[in-house]
């Protein structure tokens, strides 16, 4: 279950990130997904080095196979991250595009 | 310190659709009081359960007082948690017990029940061992170890075949143990043709999900007779629940930590090692935690892998249960069957993957992707 109040908690935590921009430190095709993520397989998972030298993991999104390699430029952007559950409420969060 | 292990005992790990978690819990205890000889059931003066996902997925908490009702017993007892390493956990809290002095025999019981849930369930389930940037990413634990593998790979020269190498070894080692969950050797061929899970990591790198359960009874009391078996050295360290907070990808801190803590309070070092069980959940924890526990330079594993330094035969041998590659992970009976194994490896009734003469042997066991290593030493 994904807690509306949670979800607005985290909010304040993802305002600091959106818009950094950072390399890829590591990255995995996912082709097994846990639930929740099965309609977005295979996706793309990102370990990013920010400009802030703290690092964060989010998916990638915008991807070529070409992006796929450590040390790519990325940018933080607002992204839906996974279904709703069944109380409607949609989850948004961080993930990265190639830059 | 010297803890005694006075009994030990696994049950097979599997897919154990017809045992409950009471079944196994009752079969492993009676098979270590059994190999005690020394103890009886009202001997027991506490109980520590090693256990994850009991509350996740079977909807069952407290489990202390549900296994102490199983036994029959009126004693303190309690579930001990840290994901992956909660077996390793429980061992870790049943040596400070009997080390307190307030405790002279306490039972440590590891025990999980994944098989009957979706493995999509489980995987989410496992996931609570993670944070909650991990969760958002739909990132499974498969993906976080990859996410390490490619940094090995890219850092030290690590490669596919390298893992494989692992997994190869770790299947031959469980096809000569009658309770491991695959008893079948596998070649290098089948490992990099298996699917793709989360790449660079394919099925046959993943350790699967299983049903099991161990116990291991511990004591201030030395036995009357046969051969004693100590634990030396029990330490643990924690590190970031996230992988991304950490400095370096491609080792370990925490285990790394346990690991200079437990040789220290044992006096002795990695290289007086003779067997040790590690925690490879994935094949590229393997050679990463042969690295951190200093059995070989770093980016020197892989190599040793391949050479068959760590098969039976070679030293240190690595994982004569199969490992949880081979040997199965029902992750909160992990911790507790490695102790199992080397108890049996030192007592020198460990069959077919006895290693020879094995007089020191270590345990290596971790939660979530690092946040959690336990690392016990053994003494025969």
């Amino acid at each position: 279950m994904i807690s509306p109040v949670k979800v607005w908690r985290n909010q304040k935590k993802i305002q600091k990130i959106l818009g950094l921009y950072g390399i890829i430190v590591s990255w995995t095709k996912v082709h097994v997904p846990p639930v929740g993520f099965s309609s977005q397989a295979p996706y793309v998972i990102v370990v990013v080095k920010l400009e802030s030298g703290k690092s964060y993991i989010a998916q990638l999104v915008d991807w070529s196979e070409n992006s796929l390699k450590t040390g790519q430029k990325v940018k933080a952007v607002l992204r839906r991250t996974k279904n709703p559950g069944e109380e409607g409420v949609i989850p948004y969060g961080v993930k990265f595009k190639p830059v | 310190m010297k803890i005694s292990v006075l009994g030990a005992a696994t049950t097979k790990f599997g897919e154990l659709w017809s045992r409950s978690p009471r079944d196994l819990v009752m079969e492993a205890v009676n098979e270590a009081l059994d190999d005690s000889k020394e103890i009886s059931l009202q001997d027991i003066e506490a109980v520590y359960v090693g256990n994850m996902l009991s509350g996740t997925l079977g909807g069952q908490d407290h489990l202390g007082a549900f296994f102490a009702e199983e036994l029959g017993l009126h004693v303190p007892a309690m579930k001990v948690e840290g994901a992956c390493a909660s077996g390793g956990l429980a061992i870790h809290a049943g040596v400070t017990a009997v080390s307190s002095g307030i405790y002279e025999n306490v039972l440590v019981v590891g025990i999980e029940k994944m098989t009957d849930f979706k493995p999509e369930e489980v995987a989410e389930a496992l996931m609570g061992a993670g944070s909650d940037p991990e969760r958002d990413a739909g990132a499974s634990f498969p993906s976080l170890y990859a996410l390490m593998a490619r940094v090995h790979m890219e850092k030290y020269g690590t490669t596919e075949e390298d893992m494989a190498a692992v997994a190869v070894k770790n299947h031959y080692h469980a096809s000569l143990n009658s309770h491991a969950q695959f008893t079948f050797p596998v070649t290098m061929e089948k490992v990099m043709e298996s699917p793709v899970v989360s790449s660079p990591l394919k099925l046959l790198d993943c350790s699967p999900i299983s049903d099991g359960a161990a116990a291991v009874i511990l004591s201030s009391k030395i036995k009357k007779t046969g051969r004693n078996i100590f634990i030396v050295g029990s330490a643990v360290a924690t590190d970031s629940l996230g992988l991304a907070e950490r400095d370096d990808l491609t080792t370990i801190y925490a285990a790394k930590e346990a690991a200079r803590k437990a040789y220290k309070m044992s006096g002795v070092g990695p290289n007086e090692i003779d067997v040790a069980e590690v925690h490879d959940c994935f094949t590229i924890a393997e050679i990463i935690a042969m690295e951190d526990l200093g059995f070989f330079g770093k980016g020197e594993a892989a190599r040793a892998v391949r050479l068959g330094q760590t098969r039976l035969g070679g030293r240190p041998v690595i994982n004569t249960s199969g490992g949880l590659k081979a040997c199965g992970h029902p992750v909160g009976a992990t911790g507790v069957k490695q102790v199992v194994e080397i108890y049996r490896q030192l007592k020198g009734i460990a069959g077919k993957k006895q290693v020879k003469g094995a007089k020191l042997g270590l345990t290596h066991n971790v939660g979530g992707s690092g946040a959690t290593a336990v690392v016990n030493i053994l003494k025969g």
